[in-house]
């Protein structure tokens, strides 16, 4: 069964995409430096009234907690990534790798890039995870 | 009319005379300056078959109309002559302070001509022009000449300094020029040229201004622009990070090149070699080019070890790949200690770094020995080794004699299969961005006028998507993986970036923000009040086929337009694994789009449309 993008659903069947994926315990090793959130812009034609916000507690490999947020909490992470849902829905069919979008200017970042940067193998698995929780898309029918 | 200072200088080596070189307003700006007036004074010189290291090989030191301005990135200038690592056409550019320098003495560019029988060096101080012995200076690598000659010319104002090291002197074929320390015209052998003049130095010191067409819109556009770079992500990246920012990007697209372009992936060498490691560690402070608000040069220290230095000049992305990853070995130490010794005896790190790791190439496959080393085991990992090779092609002492020629020559001397170990197109070794990741970078590396070139066009970060012109006819993304479509991309990305190297201003500068700005900045400073976008492009493509014609003059023909066998090889791991782009396809495509016969030449019509009836004329007759 598929599942809306964003969703609570969505947030809690990723959660357990990373945490059941081996490339992600091998690729995320490495990041321990705190919280990620991700922010779908609000995009009101689709029905996206309000900025959705993704909150992941990412360390050493695992996910240790998942949840949606408001735009304000998403805000208080270390690295908030913010981008309008073609981007996000680019990103989950694996079209855009997020880092290169963060250099883009196609996913705006707030936080360390140089952290970001150098942990790109990280992002590649997450990315992986993504692409394995089954998802429909609020502009499809 | 502004951005020009209005005079040119020729300089006969030979007598020692010094003379004023007419140019036109119109022919300013059909070929604007830089790289791109240098192409159309050499065509007219038609000294088309001289030796690249004798006297009749002129050499072109051209700055911009807006170099030495402040429109951010305009400190650059180019360097042409025909070149003796290709043999074909030659140029180089490069950042620092040399252009601003030049036009405050009220001179827009200089052609060196003849040879001289004694080493001298070139000096502008205010309104003094002359020639002077340089013997004492002779032997001294870059860094010691530029102390030398700043120690001797010491004032309220630093004089900027170009000049060749041991390299240029004993005419490596890919020695480079510096400006002052840190700046480098690297590609193409310029630094060779000028040492078979025996021209050691250039120093440039002046307080003259440069004419400004539109002062009020000119600061306007000035100040939008540097707010448009600030707040760009890839000027971000390269103000922390340096152009060695994304290596870790770089190598989950393919981008990277391993052991002599024979594996696909290993973030554990980019890792340890990346923009952030030496931010992390050996990173003193980000520096700026004059007027430049990104500041990606690195300095550098690396306070004790084998590889002790200074602080002083650190490594570019390119020189932590061609004396990193192609040598697969990871210590940025070891690389740093690399550049600096590339940087002094005057060198163009990718070139150098390429040969050498052709070397190691051939060392691992018994093409070359102990023996022929010199003792040195060239064995992938081993940094060491590499630094060996420098000091001796520098010198051209044993082995060194045989690499300090480039990778082409050198294969062609030692035969026995090590010819299909090289990564060169027309003789260029091919720059650090693999093009087996990037298919629109294989076909501009194949048809690019001084060889295989990542900086004569902005192919790179289209492709890449480092930079979006969608105002211009690109789209938003390119798949680096595919060869369908890409002609019409790389025809575009040749026509833009062409000029930026004529006008002269650094691309990184130009990825953040759009044509019609630039436009507007050319405008404010010339006042040329009807150029456009559309003219900008035309003249880009005129360049283009300006330059394609010369090489069509010194033998280059549609089968020099081809990729090595290393990129048609595809490379085991790594995004780009068991892909090679499709070079039938790319070219087929792009000789149609371009408009060039079946030998490679541009065909008549198509010349005259852009300009060029006199280059038709002597390249069809």
């Amino acid at each position: 069964m598929s599942i809306r993008f964003p969703s609570e659903e969505w947030v809690a069947a990723f959660f357990k995409a990373i945490n059941e994926s081996p490339e992600y315990l091998e690729g995320g090793k490495p990041w321990t430096y705190g919280v990620t959130a991700l922010v779908v812009n609000p995009q009101p034609e689709i029905g996206l009234t309000e900025a959705y916000g993704i909150w992941l507690d990412l360390h050493e490999g695992v996910c240790r907690e998942a949840h949606a947020c408001t735009v304000e909490e998403a805000q208080t992470a270390p690295f908030c990534i913010f981008g309008d849902y073609a981007r996000w829905k680019q990103v989950i069919h694996k079209e855009l790798e997020p880092v290169k979008g963060m250099m883009q200017g196609k996913l705006k970042l707030k936080g360390n890039l140089q952290i970001i940067v150098r942990n790109v193998k990280a992002a590649q698995a997450l990315v992986t995870c993504a692409t394995r929780v089954p998802t429909t898309f609020l502009d499809e029918p | 009319m502004g951005g020009y200072v209005g005079r040119y200088l020729e300089v006969d080596l030979t007598r020692g005379s010094i003379t004023d070189l007419p140019i036109t307003e119109e022919v300013r700006r059909k070929y604007l300056g830089g790289s791109g007036l240098a192409a159309y004074l050499f065509f007219l010189r038609g000294k088309y078959t001289a030796d690249p290291l004798g006297p009749d090989n002129d050499l072109f030191v051209l700055t911009g109309p807006i170099s030495g301005t402040l429109v951010p990135g305009s400190s650059r200038f180019a360097v042409a002559a025909r070149s003796p690592l290709t043999g074909i056409w030659g140029e180089g550019s490069c950042g620092g302070d040399f252009a601003p320098a030049l036009k405050r003495c009220g001179v827009d560019g200089l052609v060196f001509v003849g040879q001289s029988p004694t080493p001298v060096m070139f000096v502008l101080d205010g309104g003094e022009v002359a020639l002077r012995d340089a013997t004492d200076l002779w032997g001294l690598d870059t860094y010691e000449t530029t102390d030398r000659l700043r120690e001797t010319m010491a004032g309220k104002r630093r004089p900027s300094v170009l000049s060749i090291g041991q390299a240029g002197e004993n005419l490596v074929h890919f020695a480079a020029i510096a400006n002052n320390k840190h700046d480098f015209v690297g590609r193409t052998g310029m630094g060779a040229v000028m040492g078979s003049k025996r021209l050691k130095a250039i120093v440039c010191r002046g307080e003259g201004t440069i004419p400004i067409a539109d002062p009020v819109a000119y600061k306007v556009i000035c100040k939008e622009l540097v707010s448009k770079i600030s707040q760009a992500v890839p000027a971000q990246a390269l103000k922390e990070m340096g152009t060695d920012s994304a290596m870790d990007l770089g190598m989950m697209i393919g981008d990277i090149p391993i052991a002599n372009w024979s594996r696909g992936e290993d973030f554990e060498l980019s890792n340890a070699l990346s923009g952030p490691t030496m931010s992390e560690t050996y990173l003193k402070r980000g520096l700026a080019c004059y007027a430049c608000p990104i500041a990606c040069r690195r300095e550098v220290e690396v306070p004790d070890g084998p590889y002790k230095m200074a602080v002083g000049p650190g490594p570019e992305y390119e020189t932590c790949a061609s004396f990193g990853t192609m040598l697969a070995q990871k210590d940025l130490a070891g690389v740093i200690k690399s550049n600096e010794w590339c940087n002094r005896y005057g060198v163009d790190s990718i070139s150098a770094g390429c040969t050498i790791a052709w070397a190691y190439d051939c060392f691992s496959k018994g093409l070359l020995t102990l023996e022929d080393t010199g003792g040195v085991p060239l064995e992938f990992g081993y940094v060491d080794g590499a630094i060996a090779m420098l000091h001796k092609l520098a010198r051209r002492e044993g082995i060194g004699d045989l690499l300090a020629d480039g990778s082409r020559a050198a294969a062609r001397r030692l035969g026995r299969g090590s010819e299909e170990l090289t990564a060169e197109i027309k003789g260029l070794e091919i720059p650090m961005h693999d093009p087996r990741g990037s298919h629109g970078l294989a076909l501009s590396y194949m048809t690019s006028y001084r060889g295989a070139c990542h900086k004569a066009h902005l192919v790179e970060a289209i492709e890449h998507g480092l930079a979006g012109y969608t105002d211009v006819g690109l789209e938003e993304n390119y798949d680096g993986l595919s060869s369908e479509g890409k002609a019409p991309m790389v025809r575009i990305g040749e026509d833009l970036g062409v000029p930026l190297n004529a006008l002269a201003l650094c691309e990184f500068d130009m990825w953040c923000y759009q044509f019609d700005d630039l436009v507007r900045a050319i405008r404010a400073v010339t006042g040329w009040e009807d150029f456009s976008v559309e003219e900008y492009r035309r003249t880009g493509e005129r360049l283009w086929l300006l330059k394609r014609a010369l090489n069509n003059l010194m033998g280059v023909t549609r089968v020099d337009d081809c990729l090595p066998l290393k990129i048609r090889t595809p490379l085991p791991d790594g995004a780009a694994a068991g892909l090679v782009p499709d070079e039938a396809l790319l070219l087929g495509d792009y000789y149609q789009e371009r408009g060039l016969d079946e030998t490679g030449r541009p065909l008549a019509e198509i010349l005259q449309r852009a300009g060029l009836a006199e280059v038709d004329a002597v390249l069809h007759r």
